[in-house]
């Protein structure tokens, strides 16, 4: 914990910085050669910066040190500098320890220099100097490196960012008891090979792309999303590069069940001019919308800039027009309409229609998803707005794609413009792309973005970062790091940074607006609501990860039914009903979940798994689930209707005190003694073993009033209630809800 | 342009993050209602409170208050008197046809979009859906014009309809309308769970506390602060007589009361809804479904219609009983309405191009109609409303200052009854007006 009250702070820092000197980098004299073919005899020192500006450092015979720009330098030698940079995982995030050291004692100094000056400024008045200096003193206690988790506070937390919730008891026991000095670097490894990650980061793309059940925007329809959601998985799993997957999702053509990457294009159907927007948003940073209607008031953004990039887009279409053409159901031939009507006279004549129908409504509007493919036809429909009003175009023209920023792309070179405006995007020249990747990850583990609001990146970037350096450092890392997602977050979860305790106090709006907050921890986060409900359900099974949704194969096989095939109303029937099984969740040994498989009267599975997203008044959506209608739509904000659910709702009151809870179940079945039970409880909530204190509180709590009389059964009910107490307490405490 | 934009936004770039921030940490900020005053300009700002009926599912006009009996598309219809000349409306209201005196209707609704979905957003928001930002709805933009009413109780409320819809939008959860599922059950989980008595809850809170004693005692951050607040204000909302308000068995003669509003959802919806506004609060939306008729309409519209019929009259004379009908704006709105024809089905499909909506009290002239419909309900003949108009009438009714611009998080502004571009001052005004003659 943070001492109250600085106390040589310095000596503490240089103690840090001393431990985290980078030892991989080779060091031996050789020649090196500039462009212009100069040479020059130097150990290889580390690099600094990137991109164009980036310096190799170089250690001459005599000791010194000297900074030289790798542009400058020949061919081989720049080929030499980028292979002997460090890349194991350890050296990376020593590097990045480094830049945060680095920027938290520059900025201590600042501080302390402003601090002493603050007398003689002759601008302030004394109310201010006086406010002036609180803040300067608040900001220098988080100049102090926080403290080094607890393996307790570290596997908590670690859990919760890459499994998306908190260890179950046995994960606590074995990872406590492990004596491996590397036991944290291999469960972070270990955790990034789990489907729990591919759950973890299905939830986090779900908010940003807006991965909803019926796809459309207006609810129309009920396009089934399970393809996309299943691919989105997929990739995680495979760790497919994020620039792949950015360049999957933008071009992708074709039904959803079968070109599954089509879903983000559907999300905005309809909507060439929004999809655009958002586009930027998730994969830029950028925020353009404003440019839809107007020059964009900050940044250098003209209406005509939009609309050229839209036109990138203007060919696309989401739909397949007209009646007899629609393809996919291959069994129906040409003509989707005939093969319902023909299904419909079947029902009709069995009897299974209502009075006045001549085709199964829900049926035909299922068979009319197939109509839902995202294309190219090849005639751009951008124009202009009829009000456009400045003096570079006329109302309604016609607008030819063409860049602002990046790389200028002839779009005559690709398949579609669609595909041009792609490539740009996921373009290591793209100034935006790999900044916004970077930025929005290093946000998801430390709980701010190194540029904050993290959609809305400044042109200029430098000064508007916390840390220009280390943002700089981590867009090279992920370049040659070829985009991987996992080598990424393996990198981010070793550094020490991260695996300090959270700060303690809020970054105050002041240290967001200037970035001045530099990360002497973590900042202290409320867990999302599907880190919550995910922890809730480590608490009902040893299996969290055990029931999953299994519809894309579902999916594919129902579009791909031969329905001409169907003679009678009974196979007609079973077809439809096979609609309704696409979403039905698994369990691991293949069965369908049942109610039986509820605790407590609640679906208890993970919330990746479930409806996308939940019914507005589902827990989930009380405690901040995005709607998916917009990006990045989840909250953390408190309520009262919150707190009420934690206090007399079912989760708390019934649910996790279930006699099936594996809660419940593990303590009242466990043989050891009573204060086991109590430290098992604690280590289950909390992910950590209770005070003295905490233990006879619990105690007192726990005490049930049984006696003789009682069956075995009733004793157990009774004592499940008593545990039902101290579950209640530790669940509805703070520390249960935040991330340390 | 450019420049005048920067001036009208009064925001600097450092502003516009310093806001954004404060948004990307989930620090909400609710508006105090200091120094914000209603507009009682041009017969406006009477109303205190809003009742607004949401008929989910499209009400169709020509069967309640629109009829066009003896015609084509009249169907089985038939209209009866209101008391004023040449106004009827449908045999299944007879309760607004007694009290037309007090009733204003509009039967030139018009709306661009079929579907549910977008009509009640746009309905509810004056705004047409888009995927990069959500509108608020009256009752958070009521809030944000005019401060929030009372010092314990939610601004607004939703009752019914599983608490859907564009809610606080981007004003941020913290002015989202307290959602009602159940009028009957009132404010979800308010009371300690089946089995737990006081003196097992108050021993739960106590070892809470000591659970999270170390915790607090360490981090002291804005959300840890808020959250232990959220806590606080519950539990005294628990206890309080606040928590009274929203339950429906508290209310007097209550059984006798519903035999009046009727014990259907509506009934009761429109009986918590009167409650809550006698108890001070502003805005309640009370949403009525099953109106979706494609299928034998016939069957259905005498009940479904009836029942609305009657928890509109009972709250009408209610309210004038206690004296708030003339503080009480009741509005009753829908996404479309029906379709003229008639279909195979004895049913009528979706028709956004014309149809009906109703106002009452606040401050409203009663005994009359805005706009006309033709002789078949087919299309607007007269004075088009459209749902930003419907909505300015509602804010003028409360006093809302239409032409207040309020900031998105994103730094875009938005007007409460939709915004566009005074081409003499190039200064963003509201788009849509009131319905004036409503206010003479």
């Amino acid at each position: 914990m943070k001492k109250p009250r600085l106390i040589t702070p310095l000596a503490t820092l240089l103690v840090g910085i001393a431990m985290l000197s980078i030892s991989s980098i080779r060091a031996e004299m050789r020649t090196w050669t500039s462009a212009d073919g100069k040479t020059l005899q130097a150990e290889f020192a580390g690099s600094i910066g990137s991109g164009s500006t980036a310096q190799v450092k170089l250690k001459l015979e005599n000791g010194d040190l000297i900074n030289y720009p790798i542009s400058k330098l020949s061919e081989d030698d720049r080929i030499f500098v980028k292979g002997n940079l460090p890349t194991d995982p350890a050296a990376l995030a020593a590097a990045i320890d480094q830049l945060v050291i680095d920027k938290i004692k520059e900025s201590y100094y600042e501080l302390r220099a402003e601090l002493a000056s603050l007398p003689q400024n002759e601008y302030l008045s004394n109310a201010e100097k006086l406010k002036r200096k609180q803040e300067i003193e608040r900001e220098m206690e988080m100049c102090l490196p926080n403290e080094r988790t607890t393996d307790q506070q570290f596997l908590r937390r670690i859990y919760l960012d890459l499994a998306g919730r908190i260890p179950t008891f046995d994960e606590a026991e074995i990872f406590l008891s492990e004596r491996n000095p590397n036991k944290r670097a291999n469960l972070i490894d270990q955790l990034l090979d789990s489907e729990a990650f591919a759950m973890r980061m299905y939830n986090y793309y779900s908010d940003l792309f807006r991965i909803r059940e019926g796809v459309f925007m207006m609810g129309n329809g009920d396009l089934k999303v399970d393809p996309y959601i299943e691919y989105v998985k997929q990739s995680v799993r495979d760790d497919k590069p994020f620039d792949e997957m950015a360049r999957e999702l933008l071009t992708a053509n074709g039904h959803i069940a079968q070109n599954p990457a089509a879903g983000y294009m559907l999300a905005d159907s309809g909507m060439r001019l929004c999809n655009l927007s958002n586009t930027f948003t998730i994969f830029m940073g950028t925020e353009i919308t404003c440019a839809q209607c107007h020059d964009h008031p900050f940044e250098e953004v003209y209406q005509m800039d939009f609309f050229k990039m839209a036109s990138f887009m203007g060919e696309t279409e989401t739909r397949i027009r007209g009646r007899g053409d629609s393809m996919m159901m291959m069994s129906m031939g040409n003509n989707s309409r005939a093969e319902q009507e023909r299904m419909g006279k079947i029902l009709k004549a069995a009897g299974k229609l209502r009075e006045n129908e001549t085709t199964d409504r829900n049926l035909s509007g299922w068979m009319g998803t197939t109509n839902i493919v995202v294309h190219d036809d090849g005639s751009n429909a951008i124009q202009l707005p009829h009000d456009y009003k400045y003096d570079d175009g006329e109302p309604n023209m016609k607008v030819e794609p063409a860049t602002y920023f990046g790389d200028i792309m002839d779009v005559a070179e690709f398949d579609s413009p669609r595909h041009a405006f792609a490539e740009w995007v996921v373009s290591p020249n793209n100034p935006r792309f790999t900044i916004n990747t970077v930025n929005r990850f290093w946000k998801l583990a430390f709980g701010i973005g190194q540029i904050e609001p993290v959609y809305n990146i400044p042109g200029h970037l430098d000064g508007q970062a916390q840390n220009y350096e280390l943002l700089t450092f981590l867009e090279e890392m992920m370049k040659d790091m070829d985009y991987s997602t996992k080598d990424f977050f393996r990198v981010i979860y070793n550094t020490q940074t991260y695996q300090r305790e959270a700060e303690t106090m809020s970054p105050s709006l002041a240290q967001m607006d200037k970035g001045s907050y530099h990360f002497p921890g973590p900042v202290l986060r409320r867990m999302s609501a599907e880190q919550l409900w995910d922890s809730l359900v480590a608490l009902t099974t040893d299996n969290p990860e055990g029931v999953t949704r299994q519809g894309a194969q579902k999916y594919r096989e129902w579009m791909q039914t031969d329905t001409t095939a169907f003679k009678t109303a009974d196979e007609i029937l079973a077809f439809k009903a096979k609609w309704g099984e696409i979403g039905r969740l698994t369990k691991y040994d293949g069965q369908y979940v049942s109610r039986d498989d509820n605790v407590g009267g609640e679906a208890m599975f993970r919330a990746s798994e479930m409806r996308q997203p939940q019914a507005p008044g589902h827990f989930l959506r009380m405690f901040g689930q995005s709607d998916k209608q917009l990006i990045e739509n989840q909250f953390k904000g408190g309520s009262s209707p919150q707190v009420m659910a934690l206090l007399n709702g079912k989760i708390t009151n019934s649910v996790l005190t279930s006699p099936d809870a594996y809660l419940i179940e593990e303590v009242a079945n466990g043989r050891g003694s009573k204060g086991d039970k109590v430290d098992k409880i604690f280590l289950s909530v909390l992910t950590r073993y209770p005070s003295s204190n905490e233990k006879s509180a619990a105690n007192s709590g726990m005490r049930a009033r049984t006696d003789s009389g009682m069956s075995d059964k009733q004793k157990m009910a009774i004592e499940a209630k008593a545990i039902g107490n101290v579950i209640w307490a530790l669940v509805n405490t703070r520390e249960f809800m935040f991330i340390q | 342009m450019k420049d005048q934009l920067k001036n009208l936004d009064q925001l600097s770039r450092r502003q516009f993050v310093a806001r954004t921030a404060k948004t990307a940490l989930g620090v909400s900020v609710i508006p105090l209602a200091d120094g914000m005053q209603a507009v009682q300009a041009a017969g406006g700002g009477q109303a205190e409170h809003c009742i607004f009926f949401y008929m989910s599912g499209g009400m169709t006009h020509i069967d309640t208050f629109d009829p066009k009996p003896g015609t084509e598309t009249g169907g089985q219809t038939k209209g009866i008197e209101t008391g004023v000349a040449g106004i009827q409306v449908s045999e299944f209201m007879p309760g607004i046809a007694k009290r037309f005196k007090d009733v204003a209707l509009v039967r030139s609704m018009t709306q661009k979009t079929g579907d549910h979905r977008g009509g009640s957003y746009w309905m509810h928001t004056s705004y047409a859906p888009r995927a990069t930002i959500v509108h608020p709805t009256m009752g958070p933009w009521a809030q944000t014009i005019l401060g929030k009413k009372h010092a314990t109780l939610p601004d607004s409320v939703l009752i019914g309809g599983g608490g859907g819809g564009p809610g606080a939008g981007f004003f941020g959860p913290a002015l989202a309308p307290l959602p009602i599922g159940d009028p009957e059950k009132g404010v979800q989980n308010s009371r300690p769970a089946q089995g737990v008595d006081d003196d097992l809850f108050d021993k739960r809170i106590d070892l809470m506390n000591t659970f999270d004693e170390s915790f607090q005692r360490k981090f002291k951050t804005d959300e840890v602060a808020a959250y232990s607040q959220f806590y606080d204000e519950t539990l005294n909302l628990m206890q309080s007589e606040d928590l009274d308000t929203f339950d429906l068995s508290k209310e007097p003669d209550v059984e006798k009361k519903l035999q009046s509003y009727g014990n259907g959802r509506i009934g009761k919806g429109s009986l918590l809804a009167k409650r809550l506004v006698s108890s001070g609060i502003r805005f309640v939306e009370v949403r009525g479904g099953g109106w979706d008729m494609h299928n034998n309409l016939w069957q259905a519209i005498p009940q479904r219609a009836g029942e609305l019929d009657k928890a509109l009259s009972a709250l009408i004379d209610d309210l004038k009983a206690e004296g708030l009908f003339e503080k009480t704006l009741i509005v009753l709105g829908t996404e479309f309405g029906r379709t003229p024809k008639i279909n195979a089905n004895a049913g009528r499909d979706h028709f956004p191009r014309c149809f009906s909506t109703m106002f009452a009290g606040g401050g409203i002239q009663g005994g009359q109609v805005y706009g006309k419909s033709d002789k078949l309900g087919m299309s607007v003949e007269e004075n088009p409303v459209t749902a930003g108009m419907f909505n300015a009438t509602i804010a003028h009714a409360l006093g809302m200052d239409l032409n207040k611009v309020v900031y998105a998080p994103s730094g875009r502004p938005f007007l409460v009854a939709g915004h566009t571009r005074d081409p003499q001052t190039d200064e963003i005004v509201t788009e849509y007006k009131p319905i004036m003659p409503f206010f003479s």
